[in-house]
């Protein structure tokens, strides 16, 4: 049985745009949180590793009984609960009759405890979720959908909600045919700073999901991937400029798409949160944009990127055929405006990217 | 204060090492350590850095990496890098005064790779 589209459980709102928040998974964390902005329509944090893990890492593991006090706050906070168990890769775990009993029982739990909406990343979760349980089913980032094509697919799984891949955050054709060919809810993931078709993306996330996932645990040196991906921005940091994040004040454009948006970041204190949700609230920011994104947090005290100087910028990509090596936009832009922290007299300071 | 030494050996060092290479290589943390067994230094968090680096401006990096050792009141008597084995991506630079068993380990072998996640800059020999 396929649910009917856009089938909306959760509660009504006022607000014009709606804000979903990560929250780092303790009830300290998430009362902080609620209590510094009216602007969150929904938080979303991970469940306990033990049944399906997520794509990301996180700094907490919730269970079932945390997970049923902070969503009772939450509601009484007139905020939604999203839980995300987003593995983009189970090892084949969830084929096997044990595996599948105890993702099933692990659903059942949280649909019981009164999730409004639970995010996943594998095909058959996505089914399973539509097909015997009240809880909102949100394709995850992680699905990677980037065509209509796809987009339909995931719907008649049962989709209620897709968020879309950002690698088609600035190709406005592909939006408004995603927008077009599916009557489900779309959302847009705003700050995520990977690389722009990175090549490092399904190894990554495949390898968060087994090491933030139930087992067996790896016992691994050194996250490669986060490595290359850092020294690739280093060695050629036009790729910042372009990696598909959406700036507060092109939030704008969009809505012709949706009015739902997503913030990145679980791994990040409640007051970094607080203030992506001031900046994408409120559609501006003053300051250094990696302030707001939150793949590349190493490097946010490497590069300063002003945020207002980007003003302008999304009229080109809204145009842009992505063939980078003969247009040369985003590097330009790198060139002219970012800057670079360096330690001079054990002081801060810039210095231009590029120096004459 | 040792915090206020660190922090100024790690921008020095990472101001030389981006005249010397030319692009923004990112010292993310320098670190003083003493582990159980008895072996004590630095460990220089980089990232950005590559392997050519290593091998082009090795005698460059040995004199930077030795001079920040010193500052810190670490004799440079074992020097290397810390490598993502099988890529270009190197994970740190260090500075380490052994204790008998790791010199051991590590003065067994002559060549620059002991390990393939280790590339020695210098190991000073023990009589």
């Amino acid at each position: 049985m396929i649910k009917p589209k856009c089938l909306s459980k959760l509660k009504s709102t006022s607000k014009a745009m709606k804000l979903y928040v990560p929250h780092v998974g303790h009830l300290e964390g998430l009362e902080e949180l609620l209590s510094g902005s009216d602007d969150i329509y929904g938080v979303y944090m991970a469940g306990t590793p033990d049944y399906v893990g997520t794509g990301r890492t996180n700094l907490s593991a919730p269970g079932l009984e945390e997970i049923t006090e902070q969503n009772a706050y939450a509601h009484k906070m007139g905020v939604k609960m999203e839980i995300v168990l987003n593995s983009s890769c189970m090892g084949g775990q969830h084929l096997t009759p044990g595996g599948y009993n105890r993702v099933n029982w692990y659903f059942n739990q949280l649909n019981n405890i009164g999730i409004d909406s639970i995010t996943v990343a594998e095909p058959y979760f996505i089914e399973m979720l539509s097909r015997d349980y009240d809880m909102e089913v949100v394709v995850s980032v992680l699905s990677f959908v980037d065509s209509p094509q796809k987009a339909e697919f995931y719907e008649s799984l049962g989709a209620d909600t897709i968020v879309v891949d950002p690698v088609v955050n600035r190709d406005f054709e592909k939006l408004e045919a995603i927008q077009d060919a599916v009557s489900c809810d779309l959302k847009l993931l705003v700050n995520e700073g990977c690389l722009y078709q990175c090549p490092l993306r399904y190894a990554h996330f495949n390898f968060f999901s087994h090491a933030n996932g139930p087992g067996p645990k790896l016992n691994v040196l050194d996250d490669y991937y986060y490595y290359k991906c850092l020294s690739i921005r280093i060695n050629d940091p036009q790729q910042l400029i372009k990696s598909p994040w959406i700036r507060p004040e092109d939030l704008k454009e969009y809505k012709h798409i949706t009015d739902t948006f997503k913030i990145g970041g679980r791994t990040h204190f409640p007051n970094w949160i607080l203030n992506n949700v001031r900046a994408y609230a409120n559609e501006s920011y003053e300051g250094n944009l990696m302030d707001l994104l939150d793949c590349p947090r190493d490097i946010r005290d490497l590069f300063y990127i002003p945020n207002k100087e980007l003003e302008g910028s999304i009229s080109q990509w809204k145009q842009c055929n992505k063939i980078c090596n003969k247009c040369g936009y985003c590097k330009r832009l790198a060139e002219r405006i970012i800057s670079i922290y360096s330690t001079e007299d054990s002081e801060n300071i810039l210095k231009p990217l590029k120096s004459d | 204060m040792i915090t206020e030494t660190l922090a100024k050996n790690r921008g020095d060092l990472e101001n030389k090492m981006r005249n010397l290479l030319a692009k923004p290589v990112f010292i993310i943390e320098m670190d003083a350590f003493a582990l159980p067994c008895g072996c004590k230094g630095t460990t220089i968090n980089t990232r950005g850095l590559q392997y050519d680096d290593l091998e082009i401006f090795e005698d460059h990096i040995k004199k930077y990496l030795g001079e920040t050792s010193n500052n810190l009141g670490i004799e440079p008597s074992f020097l290397f890098a810390r490598l993502i084995p099988g890529t270009a991506e190197v994970a740190s630079l260090n500075s380490r005064v052994l204790c008998n068993r790791c010199y051991m380990d590590f003065a067994k072998g002559n060549g620059k790779r002991p390990r393939p996640d280790i590339y020695i800059f210098n190991l000073t020999r023990r009589e």
